[in-house]
């Protein structure tokens, strides 16, 4: 497979269960690496780097939303978002305010000390997009980021993660079952038999 | 505090039955090892800051053969020698009633000698009357607050028993020492003028020693006396007799200690467990955080540093608790101490920093160690969106060929390390270690056969919840594995020291039976309990022997005898015709043994003895006499388990041509027929003179009471196999909290099925059930190996004894029962839980 993803195009991947759609979000992000052929995000081929440096390519490059929100249980929301921003380094007076700025905007602002078990599916995900960005990422890779999520929650989640990275001008690949979401992305591919193909605009 | 690490302390907190668990295993483990550690230090210690204020600042003493020398050798070194630093000692050992369960060191001195050597005693300074000592005849000064505890003051008289003789001294003064080192040496100090103290000890004419200040060494100084000195006098560095007294508890010690060892190793069991849980609990969040951009080496470091506050926690709190224990413990060992080798009193708990800080260091370094597996699998978790339980029971499954392939080596490497011709004891724990690593490695695989034989049964009787049962265990074997194997080691080391101590025990009483051939045994009644001491005055021993139902008598003389490769009992015997019976030999021919011994061509040696300085029938065994060092020749080698020193018989005649010595310590008495040896005791004690006591004891009665020092000796074993147990225990109730908390949500799923609680409460036991069935029947092979290394290997190179294994059914059924129990009583409080949390909860935690 051969597929490019312009700095800040917005690509959704398409295809049934088992097509290898994850398997290509964790090649994209070095989480894997592919028996053959390179990954190239920037101008960093991924598959030349050892373990340690894809980890700390991701650490700085990276936004990640999984489906099932994956927020650490311990943390506070305010310390979950923080908490890219502090792998990369120190967490600036400037950082924080970033982070509550997020909060601000997927409207969990007054939620900042509660802990993840307290918030609904809905606002965990929206927890999850914002630390997707909060460190500024390159790159943002979402993995089914409404498919634990009914409906409403889901076009809100959708809506929000579409406009903040558009707001930061960051590219975003996102791997979905939803028709809808797909069509929200600049381009939208589809997987089938480990093959990729352009669907369209 | 970085977000990682309040992440993963919250998670610590968030689950406080774990973590209790965890800081509760380090806890006891470090407990155990530093309560030991401390009633062992302290026992020495004890004794030697006694023996230290006793010696003074002498740099050599001259000592005689057999513990006893001429007086007139100190006049000849005085007058003769020119030496001016020379001092005359008396010592021994009373008992007081007004000072129960305490040996007081009787000191026998010149005051006008003692000015260079033991300044507190020569009057300047102190309280201590020197005129009123001389002149007061049986006068003793002893420390100020052993007089408040025996309530009596300057004035007042002490009532003593020395040998069984009964005295009051009078008190003539008090010793203060400032220091709290000296106050503890001087404790069990009873200081006489050295005339009071021959009389008081029945030691007229004899010294104990002579203590000397010379300069420049031993060899210049012996060269320069040898002249003065009688053939056998000695000349040695101060301290020698007590370092051979020490050395006598050098295998005690480190038993007791490998035995503290082994709470710990439990206690890294739990630790594990713990860990892993808490590492498997996290799995799906851990590959995200690695997902996210946090290194291998953050996870690591993450779950060591978690590891290392576990460990912290519960070496501290150990650190209390081993303190607390220690003051319990110290009276044990002091108390085996003095049955079985010499008479030492501690009061005082040492708290020396090293062991406190080799305690802590044990602690964190054995969390940091057993968290180590569980740390490497989460650093190793790749940076997945979600980690299948299933791919770690998958690569748990795959892993037990390869720990039972690891743990058969282990296995082997242990058997060679043990099977090594060595003496060394460290040898033999690091084999036996080895081989306990080596057989919980193979649990699991035992583990999987079992549960595969049992699951036909399983589902018989209990249908489909059996097999459901049997098949959690092995589905679950990351989790199931660890706390079978933790249930399996502390079971069989239950069982081992258990067939250990029965066959010692089976042993002993055997040789007992044999050897106690006299029907009643009489001596002074003596401090060290297991064996005879002091001496029996002469009309003590008329009395006794002239008793009409009394047909033969075999007399006994013990010595104490302390050459440079340490302590030997001497006893000499003057051996009645039905006495010959006593022996069993383990070496040479009995009857060319008993006539060597019998006409002094041959001595007799212990089987320990022989062990310890490599000697076989024909052999020379060289002993300092009154006439100068002799050789003996070995004629037979004697099984005796009544002293792991070492002990020496030779015929009176014999004994009678190198020593200077015509006492006896105790005497065998053979009653005519048809007489009853207790009612005879009684009669021969009530026959004693006036003012003595005599400890006279028919052969049962003397049975008993050694059997009685064997079960006190063995009752700190006992404790620490307990504690072991209890270690152990808590291992296999986290894990199964652990195991059973997990899987929550199947049992969510049951409960929605229609599973009652009841049944839920089946389910969990019937699988932890299992599991101790499981765990009690490897225990057998595992602990009966743990006890053969312990008896043919552990004891005879501690102390030489050759033991009988005797295996009762009983031990074997208890550690099926033990393991069964402990599993069951495990699993009692995860069932409750499971059993009363709604399913729609258990559904949601998810």
């Amino acid at each position: 497979m051969d597929a490019a993803v312009r700095a800040g195009e917005r690509v959704a991947i398409l295809g049934p269960s088992g097509s290898g759609k994850s398997t290509l979000l964790n090649l994209v992000s070095g989480i894997d690496l592919p028996d053959e052929g390179t990954v190239r995000i920037g101008g960093t081929d991924l598959t030349a780097l050892s373990e340690h440096e894809r980890t700390l390519f991701r650490r700085h490059h990276v936004g990640f939303v999984f489906q099932f929100y994956n927020l650490l249980p311990t943390l506070t929301v305010l310390e979950n978002l923080l908490l890219p921003v502090e792998l990369k380094g120190a967490v600036e007076p400037r950082d924080e305010a970033r982070a509550r700025e997020l909060l601000e905007r997927v409207g969990l602002a007054d939620r900042s000390d509660a802990f993840p078990d307290r918030l609904s599916g809905g606002e965990q995900q929206r927890v999850a997009v914002a630390r997707a960005l909060v460190h500024e990422p390159t790159l943002v890779l979402a993995d089914e980021p409404t498919g634990n999520l009914d409906e409403d929650t889901g076009q809100r989640v959708a809506d929000l993660l579409d406009e903040l990275v558009r707001a930061h001008g960051r590219t975003l690949v996102v791997v979905t079952h939803s028709r809808e979401l797909a069509a929200r992305m600049d381009r939208v591919l589809r997987m089938s038999h480990g093959r990729l193909e352009e669907v369209g605009a | 505090m970085s977000l990682l690490r309040r992440a993963g302390s919250r998670h610590l907190r968030r689950h406080p039955t774990q973590l209790f668990l965890a800081v509760l295993g380090v806890a006891l483990g470090v407990a155990v090892v530093v309560s030991v550690d401390l009633a062992i230090q302290s026992s020495r210690e004890g004794f030697r800051v006694s023996a230290e204020t006793v010696a003074g600042r002498a740099t050599h003493t001259v000592v005689g053969a057999a513990g006893t020398l001429d007086e007139r050798v100190y006049t000849r070194l005085k007058v003769d020698a020119d030496l001016r630093d020379a001092a005359p000692v008396v010592e021994g050992l009373a008992s007081s009633p007004a000072l129960p369960g305490m040996a007081l060191r009787v000191l026998g001195v010149d005051p006008f000698s003692e000015g260079p050597f033991r300044p507190y005693l020569a009057g300047g300074g102190t309280s201590v009357d020197v005129a009123r000592l001389i002149t007061t005849r049986g006068g003793a000064v002893l420390a100020r607050a052993t007089a408040e505890r025996a309530g009596v003051v300057p004035g007042d008289s002490l009532p003593v028993q020395v040998e069984g003789r009964r005295r009051r001294l009078p008190v003539v003064g008090l010793l203060e020492p400032e220091d709290a080192l000296a106050r503890e040496g001087m404790r069990d100090l009873l200081v006489m003028d050295i005339a009071s103290a021959q009389e008081l000890l029945g030691m007229a004419g004899v010294l104990t020693r002579i203590d000397l200040r010379l300069p420049g060494d031993t060899a210049a100084a012996a060269g320069a006396l040898r002249d003065v000195l009688p053939p056998g006098a000695r000349l040695v560095p101060a301290g020698t007799r007590t370092a051979a007294l020490s050395g006598m508890i050098a295998a005690f010690d480190l038993n007791l200690t490998a035995l503290s060892l082994l709470a710990l190793v439990f206690g890294m069991f739990l630790i594990y467990n713990t860990m892993t849980f808490s590492v498997v609990q996290r799995r799906e969040l851990l590959g995200g955080l690695r997902a996210l951009g946090v290194t291998r080496r953050e996870v690591l470091a993450g779950v060591l540093r978690e590891a290392a506050g576990v460990g912290l926690a519960g070496s501290a709190a150990g650190l209390v608790a081993g303190v607390l224990m220690g003051r319990g413990l110290v009276r044990m060992v002091t108390r085996t101490i003095n049955d079985l080798y010499f008479a030492v009193s501690v009061d005082r708990l040492a708290l020396p920093p090293e062991v406190l800080l080799k305690g802590a260091l044990l602690g964190v370094g054995a969390t940091l160690l057993a968290a180590l597996p569980p740390a490497l699998e989460a650093a190793g978790a790749p940076p997945r969106m979600a980690r299948t339980r299933s791919v770690i029971e998958d690569r748990a499954r795959r892993a037990v060929p390869r720990a039972a392939a690891l743990g058969s080596l282990l296995l082997l490497a242990g058997g060679v390390t043990l099977a090594v011709p060595s003496r060394s004891l460290l040898l033999s724990f690091a084999g036996l270690f080895l081989a306990i690593l080596g057989m919980a490695l193979l649990t699991p695989l035992g583990t999987v056969v079992l549960v595969r034989v049992a699951r036909p049964w399983l589902a018989r009787a209990e249908g489909i919840l059996g097999t459901m049962a049997a098949r959690g265990v092995v589905t679950a074997l990351s989790r199931t594995a660890p706390a079978v194997a933790a249930l399996v080691v502390a079971v069989s080391v239950t069982v081992g020291l258990g067939v250990m101590i029965q066959s010692f025990r089976g042993t002993l009483g055997r040789w007992l039976t044999g050897t106690l051939v006299a029907d009643v045994y009489v001596s002074a009644p003596s401090v060290v309990q297991s064996r005879a001491e002091g001496t029996l005055d002469p009309a003590s021993v008329r009395a006794m022997v002239s008793h009409p139902a009394v047909a033969e008598r075999s007399t006994y003389r013990g010595r104490e005898i302390v050459d440079s490769a340490g302590a030997i009992r001497l006893i000499a015997i003057d051996l009645a015709p039905r006495g010959e019976a006593a022996f069993d030999f383990r070496e040479g021919d009995r009857a060319a043994a008993v006539h060597a011994f019998r006409v002094g061509e041959g001595v007799l040696v212990s089987e320990p003895l022989a062990y310890r300085r490599g000697l076989s029938v024909g052999d020379t065994l060289r002993l300092p006499t009154d006439g100068g060092p002799r050789a003996y020749p070995v004629a037979g080698v004697f099984y005796d388990y009544g002293s792991d020193q070492g002990v020496v018989m030779m015929s009176r005649s014999a004994y009678g041509a190198s020593f200077d010595d015509g006492g006896v310590t105790s005497l065998g008495l053979f009653l005519r027929p048809g007489v009853d040896p207790s009612e005879v005791a009684r009669e021969l004690e009530a026959r004693a003179p006036p003012g003595q006591t005599l400890s006279v004891r028919s052969n049962a009665e003397l049975r008993r009471g050694s059997l009685e020092v064997f079960d006190r000796t063995f009752r700190v074993t006992a404790v620490l196999r307990l504690l072991a147990f209890v270690v152990a225990f808590a291992g296999v109730l986290s894990a199964l909290v652990a195991l059973e908390l997990e899987r929550a949500r199947e049992l969510g799923v049951l409960r929605a099925n229609g599973l009652t609680p009841r049944q839920v409460w089946r389910l969990v036991t019937t699988q932890t059930g299992l599991m101790g069935l499981v765990a009690g029947i490897l225990s057998i092979p595992m602990g009966l190996v743990l006890a053969a290394v312990m008896i043919y290997v552990v004891n005879k190179r501690s102390f030489g004894w050759t033991l009988h294994m005797d295996v009762g059914p009983d031990v074997l059924l208890q550690a099926v029962g033990l393991a069964l129990v402990g599993a069951l009583l495990a699993g009692l409080y995860p069932s409750w839980r499971m059993a009363r949390t709604s399913p729609a909860s258990a559904l949601r935690e998810e």
